[in-house]
Order: C-alpha cells, then sequence, then structure tokens
C-alpha cells in the first residue's frame, strides 16, 4: 500500500526520537566494533555492542522499516552467536558488521528526509542480512529456520517442542495436523498463494508469572494470529500438588504477520518462542495428507467447515458489500471501489470452496467499470447470497455441532472488516495485509529498564535556540553599551551628575552580568572536537586496510573543546589531510621495513587549546615530502615559473601542495590524487579564520598544523577611520599599526611602497579601495596612519586616518541586497547604537 | 471481585489477574464439583487458565467473547 503523502507529514515525536536515538546507537555500535578489534575477546564490550544493535533492531521494530530490522536482526543473531562462542569474532565479521551499520545510516538518512524507506533497498537489506548469516556457522541448512539459532539458550522446558521444530520445516507439519479443518480453511481462506505462515511455540518459562508475564496475553495478542492453542507444556500435576505460580503451559499459534513483527512482538522472550514458517500451501497439503480417509469427503465438502460465526460474518461482509455497490455518489475513487468490493465477494467465494465464481466477478466487474453501473454485480451478489444461505442452512441441519471452535479471528467479522477496509483503498489486487492493519494498535510502546541507554545527563536542543540566545545576548551587550552615553548625556547636557553616577553604577552591574552570560552561551556551544575525531578510527583502518598498509592512529586532546561551527568545519579538511597522509605519507610495511622504521606507521592527530585558539596536529612518521618533486609537479603544471623553480626553497616548495590543481601521487585512485586536496583544506580553514602550516623532513614524515579560533561568535576588531567614517578590521588579519611619515612613502611606478623593518611594503589607501574620493588624512607631524594586514600570503600596508581601540563584537553576516556586498564581512552594532561595517581585507586588496 | 465465589459456583467477571489464582486453586481443591461460569469473562490470566485445567473445573457457561472462548474450550473441555 503506497501512501505517498499529499502534504508533508505531521513531525513524529517518536520518529525523531527514534532517528536521534539510532544515531547516537550506530556511532557507539561503530566505536565498539573497532573496540572490539582491539581485544577480541573482551566480553563486556561485545555484550555492549550486542546491546546496542538488539536495541536498534527492537527501535526499528515500532515502525514499518523491515529492511532496516532484517539486517539489524540478522547482525543481532550474529553477535549473540559471538557472545556465546558459537561463532567467532573476524576481521571478515567486523567489515559485515560495518557494512551493515552503513547501511543502517543510510536509511536512517532516508528516513530522515522523507519517513520512508524506498521500496528498492529491500534487495540490498537482503543482501547484507544473508552475508551475515553466511558467517554464521550452519547449525540449520535450511533458510526458512536459520534464525531459530540465533536463538540463545535453550529453555528446558520446551526443549522437545522446540527440537521438533529445529529439524526443519517439516517437522511443522504434524504439528499442523493439531489446527482444526474449519480454523484451517479459514486460515488457507485469507491467505494469497505464495504467503508464508509462520508456527510459533510458544513455552513460556516456569517462573514466568513472577516477571509479569501473562503468556495466555501475549498469545491472543500475537500479531496475525490465525489460530492457536493451549496446551500443558509439561504433565499436570494432581490439584492438590499444583503451584499455582509456576506456568506449565504452553501455546502453539499459527500467524501470517511478517516475520519481523512477530520476532518484535516477542523480542523479550526470544529463548521461549519458536518460530518456524510455513509456506500457506501447506494448510491445504496438510489438509489432504492428514485427514484420514474416511474424512476425504468432508474436507471436500465445504459447507463442513462452516460455524455460526462464519454465517454471521459472512453475512456481514455481504451486507457491506451490497450497501457499497448501493450507493450512488460517484468520487473519483469509485472504480477503485468497485474493484474492492468485487475482490471482497471473490474472496468470499472462495473461502467458501467456490472457485468458478471469480470469473463470474470479474464479468460483472468489468461491466459495472464500463457502463458505471452497477447492476450486475448486485445482481451477482443478491443471487450468490440467496444461494449461499439456502445451502447454508440445509448444510448446517444436517452438520454436527462442531467438536471446538476454531479461534480464527478471520471467521469473527473483526478481520473481515479490516481486510475489506484494506482493500477498499488498496485497489483491486493490491497486497493486502490484514496482520500488518492489526499490527498497529498492538505495538508494544512500553520499553524496560534494561533498554534505557547510559548516556551523558545532557539535553539535546536545537541550534536554532542556542543561536537565538547568541543573538539576544549580543543585542544585551549593544544596549548595554549604551549606558555610558546615556550616563555622560545626563551629566553633560542635563548637568544631574548623581543620576550619571548611579547609571554609570548599574551598568557596571549589568555589565557583568552580560559578560558571564555571554560566556555561559558560549560555552554551551562549545564541543569536544571528540565529535570530529571520533570518525577517525574508522576511517584510518578503513584506509589502511585497502592500502594494504598498516597503521597506528594515536588521538590525543579529544576533549579540547570549540565552538560548535568551527569544529564541524573541521571535519572535512581533517578527513583530507588524514587520507593524504594515508595515501601519499606512510609507506607500506615491506617500504617501512626497509628504511628501518617499524613496519606499523604512526598517525598522531592532536588537539590542544593555546590561548584563545585551538591547535591541531596530525604528523605522520612516513616518508615525508619531497620538496624537489613537489618543485617539479608544480613547474609541469605551470603553477611556478621557471625562475620560481630555481630560487624557491624547500619550505616554499613544500608549502605549494596548498596550491590548486597539484597532485604528486603518480596513479589517480579513489583516495587522493585528484589534485584537489590541500588547497580545499587550506580554503577551508582560512573560511573560518584559520591557519594551516605544513612541515616536512624527507624520510621522517610530515607534520601539519591548524590554528583555529575557539570561537567565531566574538570577532575582535580593530576600528579604524577613514574620511569620517568608522570601520572594523578583525584582528586575525591586522599584523601591526604604524605611523609612517610621508617623507618616507616612495612611489614605485603606480604604487606607493614604504620600507618597514628591512622590507618593502606596498601601501593602498583604504579610501581608494573603497571608492571614497578623498586623500588619506595625516596627523600635525605629517605622518600617515599604516595599517598592516596580511592578506593572504602577502602583507600589506592600508593608508587610514586613524586607529581607535580594539573591541569584541558579533557580528552578523549581510542578508539579503546586501550580501552581495563583497567589500564587507558583516556588521556589528556599537554601544551608541552605530552600525560598524567589518571590512573583508582580502577582498578589497 | 473478578471471581465471585457462591456456595458451588465461581462467576468470572472482566479480567481475572494472576492475584485470584491462589484463592481459585484453594477454593477448587474443596469443591470437586464446582461449576466455573466464565460467560462475562474478558480475559483470564495463564495461572487461573492453568488451575481451571488442573482442576478439570467443570465450565457451566462459555464466555461470550468468542475469541476467548476459541482459546478455553478446547483446553478445558471434559472428557477429551
Amino acid at each position: 500500500m503506497n501512501s505517498e503523502p499529499m502534504n508533508p507529514l505531521p513531525p513524529n515525536p517518536l520518529l525523531e526520537q527514534f532517528l536521534s536515538e539510532s544515531a547516537d546507537l550506530l556511532e557507539a555500535t561503530a566505536k565498539k566494533l573497532m573496540q572490539l578489534e582491539d581485544s577480541p575477546d573482551d566480553q563486556g564490550i561485545l555484550n555492549e555492542l550486542f546491546r546496542c544493535v538488539h536495541t536498534l533492531k527492537g527501535n526499528s521494530g515500532l515502525f514499518t522499516f523491515p529492511e532496516m530490522t532484517r539486517v539489524l536482526h540478522a547482525g543481532e543473531d550474529l553477535l549473540g552467536m559471538v557472545r556465546s562462542g558459537r561463532a567467532v569474532y573476524s576481521r571478515e565479521l567486523a567489515d559485515r558488521l560495518l557494512d551493515a551499520m552503513d547501511y543502517v545510516g543510510l536509511l536512517l538518512g532516508e528516513i530522515e528526509a522523507t519517513e520512508r524507506i524506498d521500496a528498492s533497498r529491500a534487495l540490498e537489506s537482503q543482501r547484507l542480512a544473508e552475508a551475515l548469516r553466511k558467517l554464521m556457522p550452519s547449525l540449520l541448512s535450511n533458510g526458512d529456520t536459520a534464525t531459530a539459532a540465533g536463538f540463545q539458550g535453550a529453555s528446558s522446558i520446551a526443549a522437545d517442542a522446540r527440537n521438533s521444530l529445529a529439524d526443519g520445516p517439516g517437522a511443522v507439519l504434524p504439528q499442523l495436523a493439531a489446527i482444526p479443518d474449519a480454523a484451517r480453511k479459514s486460515a488457507l481462506a485469507q491467505c494469497r498463494d505464495g504467503d508464508q505462515l509462520f508456527w510459533i511455540a510458544y513455552r513460556p518459562q516456569r517462573e514466568c508469572f513472577f516477571h509479569g508475564d501473562d503468556p495466555l496475553n501475549s498469545a491472543r495478542h500475537t500479531p496475525g494470529l490465525m489460530w492457536g492453542r493451549v496446551l500443558a507444556a509439561e504433565p499436570l500435576p494432581s490439584l492438590a500438588e499444583l503451584d499455582t505460580y509456576s506456568c506449565l503451559l504452553g501455546f502453539d499459534l499459527l500467524s501470517n504477520a511478517p516475520r519481523e513483527e512477530l520476532d518484535q512482538y516477542y523480542r523479550y522472550l526470544p529463548e521461549q518462542v519458536e518460530i518456524a514458517a510455513v509456506p500457506a500451501q501447506w494448510l491445504a497439503k496438510g489438509q489432504r495428507e492428514m485427514s484420514g480417509p474416511g474424512n476425504a469427503s468432508l474436507a471436500a465438502d465445504p459447507s463442513r467447515a462452516r460455524s455460526e460465526d462464519d454465517e454471521a460474518s459472512f453475512n456481514r461482509i455481504l451486507a457491506a458489500q451490497r450497501q457499497i455497490l448501493l450507493l450512488d455518489d460517484r468520487p473519483a475513487w469509485h472504480a477503485g471501489r468497485l474493484k474492492a468490493v468485487a475482490e471482497v465477494l471473490a474472496n468470499l467465494s472462495q473461502a467458501d470452496g467456490e472457485t468458478s465464481a471469480r470469473t463470474d466477478i470479474q464479468a460483472a466487474l468489468a461491466e459495472a467499470l464500463t457502463s458505471s453501473h452497477n447492476t450486475l454485480l448486485l445482481a451477482w451478489l443478491d443471487t450468490w447470497t440467496a444461494t449461499w444461505i439456502a445451502t447454508w442452512r440445509a448444510a448446517s441441519k444436517t452438520m454436527q455441532p462442531e467438536a471446538s471452535l476454531p479461534c480464527v479471528r478471520g471467521a469473527d467479522g473483526r478481520i473481515a472488516t479490516a481486510q475489506t477496509e484494506g482493500t477498499a483503498d488498496a485497489g483491486p489486487f493490491a497486497e493486502s495485509d490484514p496482520g500488518k492493519v492489526r499490527a498497529d494498535d498492538q505495538i508494544k510502546f512500553g520499553r524496560r529498564a534494561e533498554d534505557s541507554i547510559t548516556g551523558p545527563k545532557s539535553l539535546k536542543v536545537d541550534q536554532a535556540k542556542v543561536d537565538r540566545l547568541m543573538n539576544l545576548i549580543g543585542e544585551l551587550v549593544v544596549s548595554k553599551n549604551a549606558l555610558p552615553y546615556l550616563a555622560q548625556r545626563a551629566e553633560s547636557q542635563f548637568g544631574v551628575r548623581e543620576l550619571s553616577r548611579e547609571i554609570k553604577g548599574q551598568y557596571s552591574t549589568i555589565n557583568r552580568i552580560a559578560d558571564e552570560m555571554q560566556d555561559a552561551i558560549m560555552q554551551v556551544r562549545m564541543m569536544a572536537v571528540s565529535f570530529v575525531f571520533q570518525r577517525f578510527p574508522r576511517l584510518v583502518r578503513d584506509i589502511s586496510r585497502k592500502l594494504g598498509k598498516e597503521v597506528q592512529l594515536v588521538l590525543e586532546g579529544e576533549q579540547t573543546e570549540a565552538d560548535k561551527n568551527i569544529i564541524e568545519s573541521l571535519a572535512d579538511p581533517l578527513i583530507h589531510i588524514v587520507r593524504n597522509s594515508l595515501d601519499h605519507g606512510l609507506e607500506t610495511p615491506e617500504v617501512r621495513l626497509a628504511a628501518g622504521k617499524p613496519a606499523t606507521g604512526k598517525l598522531t592527530i592532536r588537539a590542544a587549546q593555546e590561548a584563545d585558539r585551538v591547535v591541531i596536529e596530525i604528523v605522520d612518521d612516513g616518508k615525508g615530502i619531497d620538496p624537489a618533486v613537489i618543485k617539479q609537479k608544480a613547474y609541469e603544471k605551470g603553477i611556478i615559473d621557471e625562475a620560481a623553480l630555481e630560487r624557491i626553497g624547500d619550505q616554499e616548495a613544500i608549502n605549494l601542495i596548498f596550491a590548486a590543481g597539484l597532485s604528486t601521487a603518480a596513479v589517480v585512485s579513489d583516495l587522493s590524487g585528484r589534485g584537489v586536496g590541500m588547497d580545499v583544506v587550506r580554503s577551508a580553514v582560512e573560511k573560518i579564520n584559520g591557519t594551516v602550516v605544513i612541515e616536512s623532513v624527507l624520510g621522517n614524515g610530515t607534520s601539519i598544523r591548524i590554528s583555529l579560533p575557539l570561537s567565531m561568535a566574538v570577532t575582535q576588531v580593530m576600528i579604524i577611520e577613514s574620511d569620517g567614517q568608522l570601520f572594523g578590521v578583525p584582528m586575525d588579519n591586522v599584523v601591526e599599526t604604524v605611523r609612517v611619515p610621508k617623507t618616507l612613502i616612495h612611489t614605485i611606478k603606480q604604487s606607493q611602497t614604504a620600507v618597514l623593518r628591512g622590507r618593502v611594503i606596498p601601501l593602498k589607501s583604504l579610501n581608494t579601495l573603497l571608492g571614497i574620493p578623498a586623500a588619506p588624512r595625516s596627523n600635525s607631524d605629517d605622518e600617515l596612519a599604516v595599517l598592516l594586514v596580511h592578506a593572504g600570503s602577502a602583507e600589506l600596508g592600508l593608508l587610514v586616518d586613524g586607529f581607535q581601540e580594539t573591541m569584541g563584537v558579533i557580528q552578523k553576516p549581510f542578508n539579503g541586497l546586501l550580501s552581495g556586498l563583497s567589500a564587507y564581512s558583516g556588521s556589528a552594532l556599537m554601544g551608541n547604537g552605530s552600525v560598524l561595517m567589518i571590512l573583508n581585507i582580502r577582498e578589497i586588496v | 471481585m473478578p471471581i465471585e465465589f457462591k456456595k458451588n459456583r465461581a462467576l468470572f467477571r472482566d479480567e481475572v489477574s494472576v492475584e485470584e489464582a491462589e484463592g481459585l486453586l484453594e477454593w477448587l481443591q474443596t469443591r470437586s464439583t464446582a461449576k466455573v461460569d466464565l460467560s462475562a469473562l474478558s480475559h483470564l490470566h495463564t495461572a487461573n487458565l492453568q488451575v481451571l485445567m488442573t482442576a478439570m473445573a467443570n465450565i457451566s457457561s462459555w464466555p461470550k467473547d468468542a475469541e476467548l472462548r476459541a482459546w478455553l474450550e478446547p483446553a478445558l473441555k471434559r472428557g477429551e
């Protein structure tokens, strides 16, 4: 049933929680798998891993994501076997499990985007589940019951019943004989060819009452239940010896619910339940084979199977169909409605043993569809109803009362209605799954205590909320800064000194609180770098295995914190660098051994806080970068000219790897070598006001150092004055401020230069750059104010009119029409309420 | 009370929980000819079912709930 939503679905809080929880669990699973790789015998990790996968699977079962559940179930079974020592942990196994987890992650993404899983995923899910199952020791060769092997710990109570099932599906056949013919027939009527049924042998533990279980209740509410019986799993004692609180009963059930749903339903009692697949045809086969020769005529006479309940529900269904046919409105779905009716009638007649009726109904339907009259269908319905009731009456007179009433839900009308609904909106011959309809109200949302994930006591807050707080505190800071101006006015303009002092007193209090608040909100936005680091063990493992290298990854300073935006934008550059190190830096074990190094390479990723910056170093002990090779490559690609080839030093040559379009790898692999990489790294780092420095010693390894601001929220700017206007320049760009006597400024060709500390610095007037028609003003000593900034790798002197203080501002990016102004990186509000434009130095020079 | 014990007849009503099982057992142990009326029953905890099965109780009327009846009748029917 494909229910494409016309409108976006309302957010489902349960689904949202599922998604966020699953993401956490997936992460934990991957982490545990990596840990297990280092210590494969650690039972504790294995248990936690099992629990993660188990919970994931259980949660996925709350929704109809069978693709996900299938894979997770296989994973859970496999881990269960590893846990109990029946399967061996191996790299291969870890690979398959990681694949499965990746796939689940993919599905989660899909669910997040569309709230459903595309049906095309089913094949993939099957393949993955099979790959996992292949790793299980084949206790059972038959695919239908292979999952049964996943159950851990056989309970002695039901041991014999279980064994008989475990022998293969054939063992179920005699069991089917227990189903009364009537029940079997009507169960069969509910099925279509190829439907899979499940025989469930539920043998509750003796002490289950103490766990709050009510097995009869569980059995009664089994999804897709078609038939069930109570039996004594053990011989019942005499009444005097009976222990009321020891459960001796067992249940045999037949269900047409999907396997996943059954597993989900019994997920708390897997060791008490045995589920075996039974193809629907077996019900029919069973009937023929199992009924003795004397009963053959019985089986052939369909009326035998009818009970009073049957009659009542048949009548109800027929009446409902009649009513539908008599409706005289003609909605858009009229055709679908007719088809649904036809299908219900065909099913009914089939259930009654009348197989030829279907063609009659089809003809009547075709007539009704073309002529838009229902008369033929209606006529068929009425005649059939009449004959049916007549034969029924006749049959019931001669019939013995049934020995036992079949417990078939399909016969009591409830399901019949569900089926009607199912087919009515599904169209004629679409799959309608009564089990699903019912399952909806039976899903157990209650979770047990042991399922709760112990995590850090933290709140998950939407980032937008924190950003709003951030904006508000920014505004507070700005309006707070207006108070000193007010105090000044009170004194100078109105001459009330007392008031001025009071305002200043209040200001200092507000100032302190606002500062603390700002700090606190910054703290909220802080994230540990482990957020980025945690993906590296997996990345390094995968890549090094692919490249046939042995790499030991060392992570240091994972607790170092920085603003969320910084951390997030760090992820991609770091991955590039790590890939590069693995691909180009570290050598294969043979090469390493030949060079006198240990076979296992070492890759260290280290984070530390230095003053108001976070420094991240990626150090490998690989072969290092050969400046000569880089120079040659850069020359070949036209990045440097011949003169530069001769001139530049080793360090400068190494820095060339940041140039766009340079790739040193001889062969382009899927890892690196496409010539994008280090230049992307640099621009990504610079975008967040960071710097990246590379050092390399040929033969000894490479070290890349990324320095980033702790937070982007507050930008330190220096306020400069030019032509009477104030501008802000980010302190990151400022090298120094100097006053240069006009006489020391020389003009070489068209550009002005000055020699500062022995270096020739080009000078540019800010007014000119901004298109302001005014010359820079000099002070009384005939000196010009020069703001030395670095733009990219070059240094440049900006001629301005004067310098003012530096201050921390909360920079707001431009939006709307102004967003096209690349000369400014944003604006900030000053204490007196005026707007300060922040210059984007790199753009204007 | 979900089970109403009369002189020689037990009336089951609505949902009969696990707590009733002990009392039911004691009551049945002293009355071998007792009759059990399940007509107003909507659910029976397994423990009670087990007591009834062990006692091979004489069921005077079956639950009106057809589905429950289908579960109980084969299990509790006498002389089979």
